[in-house]
């Protein structure tokens, strides 16, 4: 991932072959079309870093869709706008935090350039990785889908030493090892007393987490990081949290409980108070 | 793209990391946008030392100038408090809301949005929304389901509702000042101050022009014998104080206690 001082956009366009506008390759993007010299990478930011390489043999032109002869007959500007279209579209998918349908990108924003889609949709997809750290990883070949991923790699480590607040995964890591502690889930009241003890709070907006309640029940759910469940033979009814399937496919119990017991001895929670809570009972 | 590589800011993950927050609040005031950008440094380049708001954003910015987004800085209209969006600048809809609502909903937020700018205060009652229930394109809705509607417009802070009222809220005029311009040019008020949308305001009552409150208590500061600066009578409402961020932050009022100056003095 590249570090800070990261070279500005790219300037030239993707490979295109020269005998026309591709057609959508059943892959569909990321890669490029299937007669592109590009072929062999996966990566999105390779792709990038060969493009930058390539660039440099053509003329200096900030024109983004000069290497398409095909172009004429359809404006840049036109072409350019609907890569902003997309983007704009994709920005707002990816607040809903579900998969976007190849179909539906077509339908809502594409229209009448369906032969341009990889064109565009390459584009924006590069856009948004560069300017947003927002990667869009196809689910399944044949599904055509598209998931949100974030780029930003924040690691185990990297959330650690952050004293103002946790960072978002750090949260869900401490989640999740709170529920490994208990066994294999916690009540929803339990939780809900531990995170105000780190002062999130239910019904409170925080300035990184937004409404937790939202992130926990909804956002992490739909990402299948946990899952809630009611307990059963409650009135009024009352519910749990456990591990949900992707949890258990990127972590595992060992790495969670390693990393709070580091967090532990570094001392940058409140860890008397939390911990009390959870072994407490 | 665009090509203006030439005065192209540099991203980096702290930004990248910034623009996904904001983008997920949706609308955040000028005290916690300081507070995400030194979280965003802290957790991807701690070393660094912190822009200072202004140029981070205007950085920013230059690298969004080519999909038509910016981040947008904005004013309460009721306390002057900054306010930061967001943007899309090429849309004139309320396509942004499209992702979350249904047809029905969305023309109900078009019907109380009309309302509103109709009205003199820049407020439209629950009743008088409610009651274009059956005007609604879509699906049919109930009453019922409108008023939990229109609670969803104020969690999503679309709406701010007051005693049964509703206006505006910062981050819909932000987001949709240029689309209710060019849709309402008629009705629309603006400010003789700033010249920007106005919802709510002060109005003299000699020649009509128009102030939002900010804008009247930067204007009027410190000034004893208020005058309208269009006609010179004299200015016949209460001046409220200029917004102050340290003295507010001192004296530790949270948002929710805060009593915020309704304006009914048009």
């Amino acid at each position: 991932m590249p570090a800070a001082g990261m070279p500005p956009l790219p300037q030239s366009p993707p490979e295109i072959p020269p005998q026309g506008p591709p057609k959508i390759s059943p892959q569909g993007p990321p890669q490029s079309p299937p007669q592109s010299p590009l072929n062999s990478c996966s990566s999105p930011l390779l792709w990038t870093r060969l493009d930058e390489e390539s660039s440099s043999e053509e003329e200096e032109d900030t024109a983004t869709w000069q290497a398409l002869p095909e172009s004429e007959s359809l404006p840049r500007y036109a072409l350019d706008e609907k890569v902003a279209e997309l983007v704009q579209f994709l920005l707002l998918r990816y607040q809903t935090k579900e998969p976007v349908p190849k179909a539906e990108m077509l339908t809502t924003v594409i229209k009448k350039y369906n032969d341009y889609f990889p064109m565009i949709f390459g584009k924006a997809h590069e856009l948004i990785e560069l300017i947003f750290g927002i990667a869009l990883t196809e689910m399944d070949p044949d599904n055509h889908s598209y998931f949100f991923e974030d780029l930003l790699g924040l690691t185990y480590e990297g959330s650690l030493m952050d004293d103002q607040g946790m960072p978002q995964n750090c949260l869900l890591i401490l989640i999740l090892s709170m529920i490994s502690i208990k066994g294999s889930c916690v009540p929803e009241e339990v939780l809900c007393e531990v995170l105000s003890a780190i002062g999130v709070c239910a019904g409170r907006e925080h300035f990184i987490y937004g409404n937790p309640r939202k992130l926990l029940i909804i956002d992490w759910v739909q990402r299948k990081y946990l899952e809630y469940r009611e307990v059963p033979n409650n009135a009024p009814p009352r519910y749990e949290f456990l591990w949900g399937p992707r949890a258990h496919s990127e972590a595992s119990k060992r790495k969670v409980l390693e990393f709070l017991a580091k967090y532990h001895r570094l001392g940058d929670l409140d860890n008397t108070h939390v911990f009390s809570h959870i072994s407490g009972r | 793209m665009q090509g203006s590589t030439r005065r192209m800011g540099v991203m980096t993950d702290v930004h990248r990391r910034f623009l996904q927050l904001l983008m997920t609040h949706g609308v955040l005031e000028e005290w916690d946008v300081k507070r995400l950008q030194r979280h965003c440094y802290k957790v991807h380049d701690r070393n660094a030392t912190v822009d200072k708001l202004e140029d981070f954003i205007n950085n920013i910015n230059s690298v969004l100038e080519s999909l038509y987004i910016e981040i947008k800085r904005g004013v309460t209209e009721d306390d002057g408090r900054p306010i930061y969006a967001l943007v899309n600048l090429a849309t004139t809809s309320i396509s942004k809301m499209a992702t979350d609502f249904a047809e029905n909903e969305l023309d109900l937020f078009r019907k109380a949005l009309e309302l509103i700018i109709d009205s003199e205060t820049g407020f439209a009652s629950s009743t008088n929304i409610l009651n274009l229930v059956d005007q609604l394109k879509g699906k049919k809705m109930r009453k019922k389901e409108a008023e939990q509607v229109l609670q969803k417009f104020v969690q999503n802070k679309w709406l701010i509702e007051k005693e049964g009222e509703f206006t505006l809220h910062g981050r819909a005029i932000l987001e949709m000042e240029q689309y209710i311009r060019e849709t309402y040019p008629d009705a629309v008020k603006i400010c003789n101050i700033c010249h920007s949308l106005l919802i709510q305001g002060q109005s003299c009552e000699t020649c009509g022009i128009r102030m939002h409150l900010p804008c009247v208590a930067k204007y009027f500061q410190s000034n004893a014998e208020p005058r309208c600066p269009h006609c010179n009578d004299y200015w016949p409402h209460e001046i409220p104080e200029v917004f102050d961020p340290e003295k507010e932050r001192e004296s530790g009022i949270s948002k929710s206690n805060k009593k915020s100056l309704r304006s009914r003095q048009h």
